[in-house]
């Protein structure tokens, strides 16, 4: 479903990717993990469409990514919730989801698609009208993947979505993102600095060390594999 | 040549030297164009009033990133100094006058400065446009001391009795040329101290220079007032040259023109005061000449140069951010052999 | 009617017109983060254009929807053409770009419409009110000015709290990347944004140029004052471009009327550093901090 061939990406004269090639099937969740300054969110910015690769294509259900602005990859069906939730802060919980929704211009949905997020998540049912700066970062976090639910992608984009965060709420999250593939197959590359949790829900992984795939493994293949895990993942 | 001089240890004695020099080769020069072109002349003096003005602003404005749309308004209260001194006695020394007449616009630059010292972008903007539009409206409210809207006349120059066979006019750009050349100076090595450094480094990162040690505020104030100052003495200058402080002769407009001479000019340099300059007092007489040749008529005539002007501003600014001194550097950078590298060339305008 | 009463009635007649163009800088401002310095002549030009069709039409109101009409156009056209190429560098580039396209405006408008200075109609009378036997120092004129700049205001108001075109432009301006995440296509509503803004401004000039008369540098002291009014309020703040416009608007009109008319704007250039600085962005701070 998304193919990324060769995909190069430079900041001034930086490499921060380096001929990455990865491949997600449909219904697929896949991995990608590795250590700070990896390329991982390079990696995810460039197939949502915020930065221009130097070289190489991303090519989803067999369109050409590269070169479209991030709005129409996200009409395309490419939502990336980028590290720290993208949220807007000086708009209200409900205004941030209405607002993942509305270039689907489909107000029926709309409402469906609430309040399947507020039965979903509690907390952001009750601090519905509040500004998003108001929440706590569990709850912040909440609302990203909320959002990420109202946007109806199929492809999700998840830069870290865990990060800071208990480990309960870790899991939450967690068994949401598998909910959604077996519900709605929904496909989905995560990005996460948490092995373990996302290998917990993923089917392969991507390893990536300063912009360069160093290994691709299955899921399960990886959690064994010792050498791999000391030199890059640090434990 | 350049390169011998430079084993002349410190560059403010290089500089006075290369300066004098030039005073003494543009003195001679404007003497022998005076022959053939009088208004030449008297447009030269034009000349260095703006690149006085020019040189301030492209310190405060391009060094130290503080946007002031009031620097007309300081030139007018160098111009008023000047006219109130010589009402009552024409003949000081204009040496003296000009000095005074510094001092007095540095005076105001301190207080303008240090009430712009915490704000930032729009908001200097707009605090230094306040100044621009409402100071010309004191001098007509207090017109007795200002001479309201016909304000005051300045006398003229004229050479002493020693030097008689010079033409006035030759006197009046001899005495621009020596303030000119010593701005220049004192700025091109001000630039080069830890001074210029903390202005630059304050443009770049204010939150890192206080951390550094630079003491924000301070050096803001300091920035503003020589740019006030040197506005002062273009103001001066300007006094003696259009023989006359008004409040008309300092609109809004004067202000944006000097804005637009050091963009066009090149930002933040010291040349590029002098390219501004010289295109504010030059450029509308080739563009009226442009259209008495294309014949257009009357209206529209008058209208041009502005018109011109605000284009070229623009396109100067979309397609050339650094201005015509940027491009002679990159020309010269070619013509070297170095090539500049293409992806360096992001950061434009400052 | 005293005389304390009679200035602040002009006073406020007059701040209202400085809060629509106070307006029009805020929009942009919070749109794309650049001060148009051209608002002025952008609002002087749609009201030439007013002109030319009031007297083709003889209608004032063709006049005047024709000027909003141009402002849309013309707001849009400024961003999408010129103000576009220097919304990411440095801010000093776009500030110099407004500037150019000031010069530009008030030498090309008399190219074509000629540099007198020409009356312009108002739609209602400029005369006192009469209000059973006394007069009221609000002409007719006045109160619609009042009665339209509020108006707009409302429903500028509801549009950005209310519908999801608002909430598109509100999150387009408060976060730019984000909302491109979100599918929000922000570039059409930053032109969208300016045009609104320019509409704005355009109506200003149509409510100043009665008075004030027309001519091409008419609005620079509006600008100014307009300028002024929104620095005070805060740049990010529509409500403060209101209380600013009226703040300056009663200020010219005490100062003006109690020390002389040529210390008018020293004096609000005074007020203005006053404020700046204690505040020194403006009354009406955001407490939440912008994205970068």
């Amino acid at each position: 479903m998304l193919e990324v061939e060769d995909l190069s990406v430079a900041y001034g004269g930086v490499a921060a990717l380096d001929g990455v090639s990865l491949r997600i099937p449909n219904n697929g969740i896949t991995a990608v993990l590795g250590p700070n300054g990896a390329g991982k969110s390079t990696l995810l910015r460039t197939i949502a469409g915020l930065v221009r690769p130097r070289a190489g294509r991303v090519l989803y259900r067999d369109r050409l990514l590269t070169g479209m602005s991030p709005e129409a990859i996200v009409r395309a069906g490419v939502s990336l919730v980028p590290e720290g939730g993208g949220i807007i802060r000086e708009l209200t919980v409900e205004e941030n989801l209405r607002l993942a929704h509305l270039w689907r211009r489909d107000p029926a949905d709309l409402r469906k698609a609430l309040d399947e997020v507020m039965a979903l998540f509690p907390p952001l049912a009750a601090r519905r009208h509040l500004p998003a700066h108001s929440l706590s970062g569990g709850e912040r976090q909440m609302l990203a993947v909320g959002r990420a639910l109202m946007s109806r992608a199929e492809l999700l984009l998840l830069d870290e979505p865990s990060l800071g965060l208990a480990p309960k709420l870790v899991s939450l999250i967690m068994r949401t993102v598998r909910d959604l593939r077996a519900t709605r197959g929904v496909s989905v590359l995560l990005v996460e600095q948490n092995a373990r949790s996302a290998l917990s829900i993923a089917d392969e992984a991507l390893l990536l060390s300063s912009g360069r795939a160093v290994a691709w493994r299955r899921a399960g293949e990886l959690v064994h594999e010792e050498e791999l895990w000391h030199a890059y993942l640090g434990y | 040549m350049l390169g011998s001089l430079s084993a002349f240890r410190p560059t403010l004695i290089r500089h006075s030297i290369l300066g004098l020099g030039f005073l003494l080769a543009a003195g001679l020069a404007v003497w022998w164009v005076d022959s053939f072109n009088q208004f030449l002349v008297y447009e030269l003096s034009s000349v260095c009033y703006f690149a006085i003005a020019a040189a301030g602003l492209t310190v405060l404005t391009g060094l130290n990133g503080q946007l002031s749309l009031g620097h007309g308004a300081l030139m007018g209260i160098g111009a008023y100094t000047t006219a109130v001194l010589l009402k009552d006695h024409t003949d000081l020394n204009p040496g003296l006058v000009m000095a005074a007449a510094t001092l007095v616009t540095a005076g105001a630059s301190v207080i303008v400065g240090a009430a712009a010292a915490r704000l930032r972008g729009p908001y200097l903007a707009g605090a230094t446009l306040g100044l621009a539009v409402g100071l010309p409206g004191v001098a007509v409210r207090f017109s007795n001391v200002f001479g309201g809207d016909t304000g005051l006349s300045v006398p003229a120059l004229s050479a002493p009795d020693a030097l008689s066979s010079v033409p006035p006019v030759v006197w009046l750009v001899w005495v621009g040329l020596v303030p000119t050349v010593i701005t220049f100076v004192l700025l091109a090595n001000l630039v080069r101290t830890r001074y210029g450094r903390d202005f630059r480094a304050i443009r770049e990162d204010e939150v890192a220079s206080a951390l550094y040690g630079i003491r924000v505020a301070r050096t803001q104030v300091l920035a503003f007032v020589l740019s006030g100052a040197c506005a002062g003495l273009a103001g001066s200058l300007l006094g003696y040259t259009a023989n006359v402080a008004a409040p008309g002769s300092f609109p809004l407009t004067l202000s944006l023109l000097l804005l637009a001479a050091i963009v066009i000019g090149g930002l933040g340099t010291l040349p590029g005061a002098v390219w501004g300059a010289l295109i504010i007092v030059f450029a509308p007489d080739w563009i009226s000449s442009l259209s008495d040749a294309a014949h257009l008529p009357i209206a529209m005539q008058g209208q041009l140069p502005l018109a011109l002007f605000g284009a070229v501003f623009v396109v100067a600014m979309l397609a050339f951010p650094h201005g015509i001194q940027g491009g002679l550097v990159r020309l010269w950078r070619l013509r070297a052999g170095r090539r500049t590298d293409g992806a360096s060339e992001g950061a434009a305008g400052t | 009617m005293s005389y304390f009463v009679v200035l602040t009635l002009t006073g406020v007649a007059a701040g209202m017109i400085y809060s629509a163009l106070a307006l029009a800088l805020v929009l942009i401002w919070r749109a794309t983060r650049v001060v148009n310095f051209s608002q002025g002549a952008m609002a002087m030009t749609t009201t030439y254009i007013a002109l030319a069709v009031i007297q083709a039409t003889g209608n004032y109101w063709f006049g005047f929807i024709a000027a909003l009409a141009a402002g849309l156009v013309m707001g849009a056209v400024a961003e999408r053409a010129i103000v576009r190429w220097v919304e990411k560098g440095p801010p000093l580039n776009a500030v110099i770009v407004t500037l150019g396209l000031l010069l530009v405006l008030e030498a090309v408008v008399p190219m074509i419409g000629g540099a007198q200075i020409r009356a312009f109609p108002a739609p209602f009378s400029i005369a006192a009110t009469a209000v059973g036997s006394t007069f009221i120092a609000l002409s007719p004129f006045n109160i619609f000015t009042i009665a339209v700049v509020l108006l707009v205001m409302v429903a500028l108001l509801v549009l950005f709290r209310f519908t999801s075109l608002g909430l598109r432009m509100r999150a387009a301006a408060f976060a730019p990347e984000i909302a491109r995440l979100l599918g929000v296509r922000v570039g059409r509503l930053l032109t969208f944004g300016w045009s609104l803004a320019t509409m704005a401004g355009a109506l200003a000039g149509l409510l100043v140029a009665p008075t004030l008369l027309l001519y091409p540098n008419n609005m620079d002291a509006v600008l100014v004052y307009g300028f002024t009014a929104a620095v005070l309020g805060g740049l990010d703040s529509p409500v403060g471009a209101l209380v600013g416009g009226l703040s300056i608007g009663l200020a010219l009109s005490y100062i003006g009327g109690y020390f002389g008319g040529d210390l008018e704007t020293a004096g609000v250039l005074v007020i203005l550093i006053a404020i700046l600085m204690i505040w020194p962005k403006g009354l009406f701070v955001h407490a939440a901090e912008r994205r970068v």
